[in-house]
């Protein structure tokens, strides 16, 4: 009996093991289909556009371009204008989508750890309405002052005006002791509404009517700033943020299972929270001050992708990475080609994609978000 | 590995919850703390589990000082089932129980195979090898409360704090769970609140009283009609069942 009993949980061991390591095969086999579709979104989405390069043209000028090399591919007569269309146009702004698309899934799936919320998103610090808060200044007021105010352009106001927004929330959240995720949450609603009376005041009593069109327009998102020289800044910080996060799996996992869990498992939240929190705002910031007010990226990308492969950080972080920027690839090309001259906001796009996904996911019965 | 407590008191929001208590917990004895709804049961184990910073009083679990030592130090020794184990992610019953080996990992470290094998070991020893790849929240309170107990089993504790793990559980499950506790043989503190259950699982039992321990020592020894009157304010006959010979109490 007891060899019997020994046998049975031998084989129940390793059936157990057996389907876990197909479980692992099956996520190694997702993130080389996104890599994979992100190359491939890459040269497709550098070809479209007012003008239409061919495929083939596009991924061997790209090559030509990022090696150096000259493989002869492209055909002689190949038009000059496409170099400069795909390096210095479109490829910079596919990259910053990439990016962009990269750190918002990345802070959204952060945040909702942190404060063990599915409804938090990577503007849940009142970062979005600090930035606009800061932009609108600068827009309509800022310019008017001169000197050293005057000198610092809307981007780098929109940056101070995040943080400081992050950083009162963050204080705001944490009198009176443990930083609560009710609290964070009730603070970054507080913040949200006054920056947002604050930028409203200023646009009532501006007469700036172009400069109110501008913070419009700003508010909504655009990747239309991309070019080379925004890109290293923004790349370094995300890229830094994804190396921390990639690792922090454990933490964020016994995040989700709360202050008293995780600490009975060696882990004080408190801690990590506020860590995890200021390099999120950091990484928002720098990405709200390029783009401007991108909303639901950061929102459903992490809950799509746990449909797929879970809650676990292990998986849901570079796969939710990697979706974001796929999602925001295409969104982006959307954005710049569904009117014939000219462009939508991106920010309108990912919303009117995103709402009617996130109503999909609510009324689907299989994901719950957390509730049964 | 033995536990004691000494002289913890304990103060919230102005109040004194737990009053200079001090008890102690020989290695592999199963000990249970009980008294009524609001006594300090739970305040008293949080503060031994480090959530609550008790105003006074050491505790040592071995040689370590448990309030001086990281968190970390003692989640390699010390295993908790607490009462609230709800979410609002959802994970696999595998990784929710993948999570106790937390305390034994390197950040950067992946769980090896012999984590695998300690988890399928902790899911058959609470019966739920089927239920590897189920969906936690949709699980049953019984079951939430197995899988946590796997979870703290996985931890490979030397001590383990129970506060009330059978709470909201039907017989088989209260049963169950105490088993699989006792067959642990490792230290025990559990806070319990079924009278008759503490007697026959318990070695030695702490009665509980606003705050102060009313009474210690063996469960036959120390349970009487006067005591449990005095405890709980009502009337009871304790008695030993015929069948069982362990020790039963009728309210009257």
């Amino acid at each position: 009996m007891a060899i019997a009993r020994a046998q049975r949980k031998l084989t129940n061991n390793s059936l157990d093991t057996g389907s876990r390591i197909q479980n692992r095969s099956l996520f190694s086999v997702i993130v080389v289909s996104l890599l994979a579709a992100v190359g491939v979104s890459i040269i497709v989405s550098v070809s479209i556009g007012q003008v239409s390069i061919p495929f083939g043209q596009s991924f061997w000028i790209l090559v030509e371009q990022i090696t150096g090399l000259q493989t002869g591919r492209i055909p002689a007569d190949a038009n000059d204008m496409f170099l400069d269309v795909i390096w210095q146009i479109r490829f910079p702004r596919v990259l910053l989508a990439m990016i962009t698309g990269a750190g918002l899934a990345l802070c959204g799936t952060v945040m909702q750890a942190s404060v063990q919320n599915p409804l938090a998103d990577p503007f849940i610090l009142g970062i979005s309405s600090g930035a606009s808060l800061g932009a609108t200044f600068s827009i309509l007021i800022g310019f008017g002052i001169g000197g050293f105010i005057g000198e610092l352009g809307v981007a780098a106001w929109a940056f101070i005006g995040a943080l400081a927004a992050a950083i009162l929330v963050l204080g705001l959240a944490s009198i009176g002791g443990k930083t609560s995720s009710v609290k964070l949450i009730l603070a970054g609603t507080v913040i949200n509404a006054l920056c947002g009376a604050f930028s409203n005041f200023i646009v009532f009593f501006a007469k700036n009517v172009e400069g109110i069109r501008s913070i419009s327009f700003w508010t909504m998102g655009s990747l239309a700033a991309a070019e080379w020289g925004t890109l290293p800044l923004i790349t370094a910080v995300v890229l830094t943020a994804t190396l921390f996060f990639l690792f922090q799996f454990r933490v964020m996992n016994t995040m989700l299972l709360g202050e008293e869990t995780a600490l009975t498992l060696g882990i004080n939240l408190n801690h990590y929270r506020r860590l995890y929190m200021v390099i999120s705002s950091i990484v928002t910031g720098v990405l709200v001050c390029t783009c401007g007010i991108i909303g639901f990226v950061g929102l459903i990308v992490p809950h799509m992708v746990r449909s797929v492969v879970g809650s676990n950080h292990k998986r849901l972080v570079p796969v939710a990475i990697l979706f974001g920027s796929l999602f925001m690839i295409w969104t982006d090309v959307f954005a710049r080609t569904v009117i014939t001259h000219g462009e939508l906001p991106i920010g309108i796009v990912t919303s009117l994609l995103g709402a009617p996904v996130f109503m999909y996911m609510l009324i689907k019965k299989s994901y719950g978000f957390g509730g049964k | 590995m033995n536990l004691t407590a000494e002289h913890l008191s304990i103060t919230l929001a102005g109040t004194d919850i737990v009053k200079d208590i001090s008890l102690s917990v020989e290695k592999g004895q199963f000990v249970g703390l009980i008294g009524p709804n609001g006594c300090g049961k739970s305040t008293l184990l949080k503060s031994i589990y480090k959530v609550i910073k008790p105003q006074k009083g050491l505790v040592f679990l071995g040689e370590k000082d448990v309030l001086k030592s990281s968190a970390r130090m003692i989640s390699k020794e010390m295993g908790v089932v607490g009462q609230f184990n709800e979410l609002s992610f959802d994970f696999t019953v595998h990784e929710m129980v993948m999570m106790g080996r937390t305390p034994h990992k390197h950040l950067m470290e992946s769980d090896s195979l012999k984590d695998y094998d300690i988890v399928a070991d902790a899911l058959e020893r609470v019966h739920l090898s089927a239920y590897a790849d189920r969906s936690y929240l949709t699980l049953s309170g019984g079951e939430k409360q197995r899988v946590i107990l796997a979870r703290a089993i996985a931890q490979q504790p030397k001590f383990l704090i129970l506060d009330e793990p059978t709470n909201h559980l039907d017989i088989k499950y209260q049963l169950q769970i105490l088993s699989v506790v006792k067959s642990l043989n490792i230290g025990v503190l559990a806070a319990l609140h079924d009278l008759s259950m503490a007697s026959v699982y318990c070695d030695i039992l702490y009665v509980i009283k606003q705050g102060e321990v009313l009474a210690s020592g063996r469960p036959k020894d120390i349970l009487t009609n006067e005591l449990i009157r005095q405890v709980y304010d009502i009337n009871c006959e304790v008695y030993t069942n015929p069948i069982t010979g362990d020790l039963a109490i009728a309210y009257l």
